[in-house]
């Protein structure tokens, strides 16, 4: 169960370490992969506690969600419309969509857990 | 559901979030330090940069300079075979100065002939000009200059509204000096000579003029041709033409 938070610090020191730039006009789309990496992720996780997890769906899911939102980004640019807030919204109302779900379960699941306790 | 596996996937998802939250982290963050430089500080600043940039300069300047006397060094025995051939072509062309043995001629109004309510004779014909030169080329004369006015290849010598000019430069006053530059020494004698006995003497005195001849001279100059040589008919010859 740790070794996602482990994951996740070790990506962020391997980050800051290597000290990688990119160039202030891409910056746009770095957001919005990480945007679309995080819609994934917490679907995947929501997913996992509903017990619909399905792999292939997840990760081809991650990649195909982050090169969309950056294509649409692009896309945006060059059509002279902020398309990339179209991708924000989606994916941040998904976000919190998702998250809500999971605080739901997990709240079923804790007071569920609780009540056993008590009946026991 | 394989449990390895689902945690192996999230850690790889979540690495990958990690390394790119990092990096846009990074580039989003602006300089750690901000400017807190007053207008000196960035004026010394900006000196300091300037001086690095004549620096530079200076550098590069001295570089092409090398370079350029290595090209130079490497050219030179065709160059300077070249600007000796451009030489000695304007020299024959007439658009250099030269100073050598020869004569001068002298074109005066006949003194005796002034009779009183007539006009000095004041204008020499071209055509005794034209012969005159002739006469000059034919005794192996190489530079000619009719009152100061270079006589070349394309020098026309003509009557244009009844002042004569030799390439637009009118001769009005009198005397008119004629210098005339042989090779050596040697020839200017036989010129003098022969310009003592020639006919042109006479021509110019029933125009009332007196044409005086003096001794040779070791150093008459004679001047450039000062206006440009207007090419209009000529072309190269193509190579391998007929003609």
């Amino acid at each position: 169960m740790w070794l996602p938070f482990i994951g996740l610090i070790t990506g962020i020191a391997l980050g800051l370490l290597t000290g990688i730039r990119i160039p202030e006009e891409y910056s746009n789309y770095l957001s919005i992969a990480v945007l679309a990496a995080f819609d994934t992720l917490f679907g995947g996780i929501r997913a996992y506690l509903q017990n619909i997890y399905d792999e292939k769906v997840f990760v081809s899911g991650f990649f195909f969600n982050i090169i969309l939102a950056a294509s649409l980004a692009f896309l945006g640019v060059h059509l002279g419309v902020d398309l990339y807030l179209a991708a924000v919204f989606a994916f941040g109302v998904r976000l919190f969509q998702n998250i809500a779900v999971i605080r739901r379960i997990l709240l079923t699941k804790w007071t569920a857990r609780k009540e056993r306790i008590e009946k026991s | 559901m394989d449990k390895k596996k689902l945690n192996f996937n999230f850690t790889f998802i979540t690495l990958v979030i990690g390394f790119m939250i990092a990096i846009q982290f990074q580039t989003i963050k602006k300089p750690a330090e901000r400017d807190t430089r007053d207008i000196w500080q960035l004026r010394e600043a900006l000196l300091k940069e300037k001086e690095l940039q004549s620096n530079l300069l200076t550098e590069i300047r001295s570089t092409e300079v090398k370079l350029a006397a290595y090209e130079s060094k490497r050219k030179k025995s065709k160059e300077q075979a070249l600007a000796d051939t451009l030489e000695e072509l304007k020299a024959e062309a007439g658009l250099t100065e030269v100073t050598g043995p020869g004569i001068i001629l002298r074109l005066e109004p006949v003194v005796e002939d002034m009779k009183p309510g007539k006009p000095l004779a004041h204008v020499v014909s071209p055509e005794l000009l034209q012969r005159l030169v002739n006469e000059l080329n034919m005794y192996e004369a190489k530079y000619i200059a009719i009152d100061g006015q270079r006589i070349i290849n394309t020098t026309v010598i003509r009557d244009i509204n009844t002042d004569t000019k030799i390439d637009g430069h009118t001769i009005k006053r009198l005397p008119v000096e004629v210098k005339v530059v042989v090779n050596d020494q040697n020839k200017a004698e036989k010129l003098y000579n022969r310009m003592k006995v020639s006919k042109a003497r006479d021509e110019f005195f029933i125009e009332s003029f007196r044409l005086t001849i003096s001794k040779p001279n070791p150093n008459i100059t004679v001047p450039a041709y000062d206006k440009p040589i207007r090419v209009q008919y000529l072309e190269p010859v193509k190579e391998g033409g007929t003609s």
